[in-house]
Formats: structure tokens, sequence, C-alpha cells
């Protein structure tokens, strides 16, 4: 009794005393803007991120080429939209155990962040950084192209718009004209209209009566929508992000200017246009890739919603790239240690390179040789205070 | 000359008028901070914005008329302000006056950065009196919330002035500003006039910052850096130190953005208005109504 007494007391010791056996961890970096006037994006998009990685750590995580297990994790790095900070961030990041990054938010950013990695891979001259990225947020088309080492996971708005307007002719065969509403000081904005909306307007037979613009601080909208109103235009296209969208919006209702359709940008399809404007913006059509229309759109939306976010076209592209880097790591047989740093960053680089389908939260996207992708997706209305879906390309 | 351009000109002159009125607003609350103190407050533009964000907090959380979230707004900034003058001024060393601007300046992005950091960076709706009045003179209107912006605006002007030319406080005021050790010694408590202008000074701010969120009938944290250039500038040209530079200066600012925008284009607007600010800093560096300064 005595001895048992002392042996179970002895395991009991040992037991405590053992140290915890390490658990493996692999890192993924997220980064972006979330402080700052669009930090709103990069905070949405850092609580998709943690919430991804918890719903794959419950599910086991990820294994290892040794066939062992390992939890992710994550960390989030505000770049403030801006794009020296943004090189810094992503110089720091690099330095870290991360194996891969999530990010950035701003088009801005992201071009001259592109820029300092190395073009083409196993190019012994191209001294630039070997890092692989995959965008969720910075939207502006063809970004991809910069390097081999990014990757985005952006829906394609040339391809949306298309489609939108092309929705439009043949629902609405009375519309005729357009007028076109831009923030000329924001990049993704400027791009959207006179590169995408505009061309895709025209393209479907639409003629485009006139132009108004302002800036991503202008508090005054009273003469582009004094020229909207004699412009009597069908459809008002507005390519510009919540703040001045909804100054916008606000000016046209005072005018009593009533457009048989309003087409927003992407980026307004979010909770932010409809905290600031959602009476103005009844009615309001714009092209997501994000809609709670399926079980596992519903499942994400609430799991991030735990975590304090929203889950919107971006949010849902951060949760999207993790559960994709899942099967990427997964697949591409990584050790996870510290010494085998960057030939573990380049096996993730070359699995992204290599996918040509992956499953996202509206169905199956498909991945482009130089990076980009084609995502499914939905037109959505502003409907009550909240965005319901009023036409599904793919259905 | 076209017809319809015409009447564009007259509006955008009207409409760049009235909103020209918070740009005085500010102006004077700049003015008045350097008038008394000699110092530059640059948190200015972000204690007004903070102050309209109470007003809107207030808003959200029960059900109060415009007029009631507007007052809420001014005596936000009121208190703000204050916490400004104590933190950035009271106790910085007169001796030291980059010391205090540049406390302003790390004020500036402080409060700033905690407005985005408790809003997310959301615009809010934020109410607006008038909204849907307007009086119309043939092609040429004037909107409503505009006229009232511009009626709370005035009236805002007039009030200070009474407190300025008509009041006891007005009279320190003016002492402190014009010999602060003779009016010490004269038994004026010099700090607490200068607490009591930096209350006022943020009041009228908060009105302006009121008034601006009221006109666009959102609020966002992007309207602070707005509000503070155009405030500097409404200051250079008027004068500083004079509030009737900074109401004329003001309306200029106002008047020129929208005429320029009219004319020139979104892109090319600003470039007018900061070349007006050009011509203003080397040809009259007083300002319309400040001292002519004596040149190299």
């Amino acid at each position: 009794m005595k001895f048992n007494t002392l042996a179970a007391a002895s395991i009991a010791a040992l037991t405590v005393a053992m140290p915890a056996v390490a658990e493996t961890t692999v890192k993924i970096a997220g980064f972006g803007a979330s402080s700052g006037v669009v930090g709103v994006f990069g905070q949405n998009s850092s609580a998709a991120m943690q919430a991804a990685t918890e719903t794959i750590n419950a599910e086991g995580g990820i294994t290892l080429a040794n066939g062992t297990k390992a939890k992710l994790v994550t960390e989030y790095y505000d770049d403030r939209c801006n794009a020296e900070e943004g090189i810094s961030v992503l110089r720091r990041i690099a330095t870290t155990e991360a194996v891969v990054a999530v990010g950035p938010t701003c088009s801005n950013v992201a071009e001259p962040l592109f820029g300092i990695l190395q073009a083409k891979v196993d190019d012994a001259g191209d001294t630039g950084l070997q890092f692989p990225i995959f965008t969720d947020v910075a939207i502006k088309g063809g970004l991809a192209g910069i390097s081999e080492w990014v990757f985005r996971n952006t829906p394609s708005e040339a391809a949306m718009y298309d489609n939108l307007f092309g929705w439009l002719r043949a629902t609405y065969p009375d519309a005729k004209t357009v007028f076109g509403g831009v923030e000329e000081d924001f990049a993704h904005s400027r791009f959207t209209w006179y590169q995408v909306m505009k061309v895709a307007a025209e393209k479907h037979g639409f003629e485009v009566v006139g132009e108004g613009q302002w800036l991503l601080n202008d508090t005054n909208f009273s003469n582009q929508a004094r020229a909207m109103r004699r412009a009597e235009a069908d459809i008002v296209a507005i390519s510009a992000h919540p703040f001045t969208t909804c100054g916008m919006l606000r000016e046209m209702d005072r005018q009593k200017i009533k457009p048989q359709v309003l087409v927003g940008l992407t980026s307004s399809s979010s909770l932010e246009t409809l905290t600031g404007c959602a009476n103005e913006a009844e009615g309001l059509i714009i092209p997501t890739s994000f809609a709670p229309v399926n079980d596992a759109a519903k499942f994400a939306a609430n799991a991030v919603a735990a975590k304090g976010g929203a889950l919107d076209l971006h949010s849902a592209a951060a949760w999207e790239n993790f559960m994709i880097l899942r099967d990427v790591l997964n697949a591409s047989a990584i050790e996870g240690t510290a010494e085998t740093i960057e030939s573990d960053r380049r096996k993730i680089r070359d699995a992204l390179a290599a996918l040509k389908t992956v499953e996202g939260l509206l169905g199956t996207n498909q991945r482009l040789p130089d990076g980009e992708a084609v995502k499914p997706y939905v037109f959505v209305g502003a409907k009550d205070g909240g965005w319901s879906v009023v036409h599904n390309p793919g259905s | 000359m076209d017809y319809y351009f015409f009447i564009d000109l007259i509006q955008s002159l009207v409409d760049g008028l009235l909103f020209g009125t918070t740009y005085a607003l500010i102006g004077i609350g700049f003015t008045l901070i350097f008038g008394v103190m000699r110092k530059l407050n640059l948190a200015y533009g972000a204690a007004a914005l903070a102050g309209t964000y109470v007003g809107l907090a207030a808003s959200l959380t029960m059900s109060l008329p415009p007029i009631v979230v507007f007052a809420i707004s001014a005596l936000g900034s009121g208190v703000i302000g204050y916490i400004v003058y104590l933190g950035c001024f009271r106790f910085t060393p007169a001796s030291h006056p980059m010391a205090s601007l540049l406390a302003s300046v790390g004020m500036l992005l402080f409060i700033d950065e905690l407005v985005i950091h408790l809003s997310h960076g959301m615009p809010y709706p934020y109410p607006s009196a008038l909204r849907n009045a307007e009086l119309t003179f043939g092609e040429l209107w004037i909107r409503g919330d505009l006229l009232f912006v511009f009626g709370i605006c005035v009236l805002a002007m007039g009030v200070l002035y009474w407190l300025l030319y008509r009041t006891p406080l007005g009279l320190a005021t003016r002492a402190v500003s014009q010999q602060p050790r003779a009016a010490q010694l004269c038994g004026i408590p010099t700090e607490r006039v200068n607490a009591l202008t930096f209350v006022i000074a943020g009041i009228l701010g908060g009105t302006a910052g009121a008034m601006t969120a009221a006109a666009v009938g959102v609020l966002s944290p992007v309207i602070a850096m707005g509000l503070t250039t155009k405030g500097l500038i409404v200051v250079v040209i008027g004068g500083l130190g004079s509030i009737p530079g900074a109401i004329i200066g003001g309306l200029m600012v106002g008047a020129a953005e929208n005429v320029f925008q009219l004319l020139r284009g979104v892109t090319e607007r600003d470039i007018y208005v900061m070349l007006l600010l050009f011509i203003f800093l080397t040809l009259r560096p007083g300002g319309l109504f400040g001292s002519t300064a004596g040149r190299d």
C-alpha cells in the first residue's frame, strides 16, 4: 500500500515535471489596412483569417512532410493602406517564420509591393524578395502579372461588370443611357469606372451621356449631381467607396434624381454602405463574389461574425485563401522547420502556381496561369437595409 | 456664354458660399486661438470631428431632434477643446512654441486614430435639418439644409461677436490677446481665459463639424483632414487673428472651390485653391485683414 502510494505520487510528480511536447506550428501572415479610413477592410480580413485558422485547427490542422500534424497560427500586420509601410511590413514578415502571406488591402499598396518581389522564379539575376503572397482584397485588375510569387483570389471585375451590363440590357430593354460617377483619387474606383464599367456599358450598347468626378474626402456633390440630373440617364453607375457613395446618393435624393437602375462599385457591397445610407442606397445593384447563399457561406459568415468581423467579398476571399492554403500545405509536403523555411516557401509558391481550380464559398474558382482567379459571383441589391441576391449568373 | 453654363456658374457660387460658412467657422476657431494665445492648434479640426461624433453617438443611442444632436456635437467639441488645451498648451513652456505646435500635431493624429478605431472607419448617417426644403428662383435653387447651415453659422458668428465685444469675458479675452502681461497685472486670470478660449473655439469647431456632416448627411473620419486644411487656408487668406478675415476667407474658399470645380474639374480644383493660398502668402502674407508684413 505504501509502495503503491509512493509509486502513484512519483508518477504524478513526473507527469507534472515533464516538459510538455512543443506543438509544431506553421504561420500564415496576414497584412493590409487595419487602421485608417479603410481599416474596416483589414479588420474584417483579420477576423476571417482568425476564424479560418480556428476552423482548420479544429479539424486537426495540417500535415507536414514527415506525416505529423501541425497547427496553423496567424498574425495580422497593419500597413495603413500606405505603400511604403506595406513594403516595410512585407520585409518584416519575410524575416519571421511565416511561410506565406495573405494581403494587402489596397491596390495602391499592392502594385509597388509586388514590384519588390522576384519577377521570374529562378532568375539568378533578380535579387527581388522570394516570398509567396496570396492576395485577398486589392482588386485592381492584372496585378498578379508583376511577379511569379504573387497569386490573387480577387474576382475579375471586368467579367462581373461585363455580365452585369449584359444582364441590364436584357432586363431593362428601355434603358439606353448611363451616367458615371467616379472617385478620381482612388486607384480602384478610377480604374473600375474608366477601364471596366464604362467599357462594359458601351460594349452592351449603352450610351455614356456624362461623368461626374469627385475626391475621396469630398463633402459637396452638388455640381456633379446637377450634371447628372440634366443628363437624365436611365442608369447611374457610381464607382466610389461607401463614404462618397453615400454622399452622392444623398445629393441625388435631394435633387430628386431617380434613375431606373443604380449600379455600385464591388467594394461598396458591404455593411458600411448600408450603415451610412441604407434608405438612399435602396435598389443599388452591385456584382459581388460573396453572398451567404449556401451552407458553406453561411457557416463562414457566422464564424467570422463570432470573431467580430463581417464577411463581404473581400474578407470572404481571406477565408477562402486560408482554406486553399490548407490544401496547398497538405499537398506540398513542407517540413515546417526554421532550416527549411526557404524551401517551404518555394514549395508553397509552386503548389499555388500549379492549381487549376479550387473550391470557394460560392462554387469552383478557376486559377489562371498568370496568378489571377475567375470566381463565381452574384448580383446583389440593397433592399430593406440588407443585401439580397437579385440575380445569380451561375444558376 | 451658354445659358445653362451661366446658371451653373451662379448655382456653384451660391452653393460654394453656403458651404463656405462652415469653413469660416473653422477658420474663426483657428484664428481665435492664434489671436489670443499666439499658438497654432493643429488638432483643432480633429477635435471638431471628435465632437461631432459625440453628437452622433448620442443620436444613435436615443432618438433626438437634429438641433439637439448639433448642440451635443458643439458642446462635445468644446470639452475636447479643453482637453487639447490641457494636453498641448497649458503645461508647455511659452518659451518653446514649437513644442506646443508639435504636441498639437500629435494630438491631431491621436484623436484621428481614436475616432477611426471607435467608428471602425464606417460612415454613419448624420441628421440634417430642413433636408427636403428648398427655395427655387427659376432655374436656381437653394437647399434648405444648406440655408439652415448658413443660418446656424451666421448665428454662431453673431454670438461670438457678442461674447468678444459685449461681455466681460470678451474684454478679458481681448486684453489677454493684446497685452498678456498687463492683463495679468490687472488681475485677469490668463490661464482661465485661455482655457475658455479653447472651449469657445471648440464649440465653434463642433458646430462647423456638425454642419459639414449635416450638409453631406453622412459622417466619416475622412472629414477631419479637410477641416484642418481648409481652416488653415481660410486663416491665411483672411489674416491670422482676424475674425472678419476668417469669415471672408471662408466664404472665398468655399466659392472658389465650387467655381473652379465647375470651370476646371475636380482634379484641378484644389490646384487653384492652393494657388490662391500661395498668392496670398507671397503677395499679402498678413492676409486680407492682417497687418502688412515687411519684406526681405
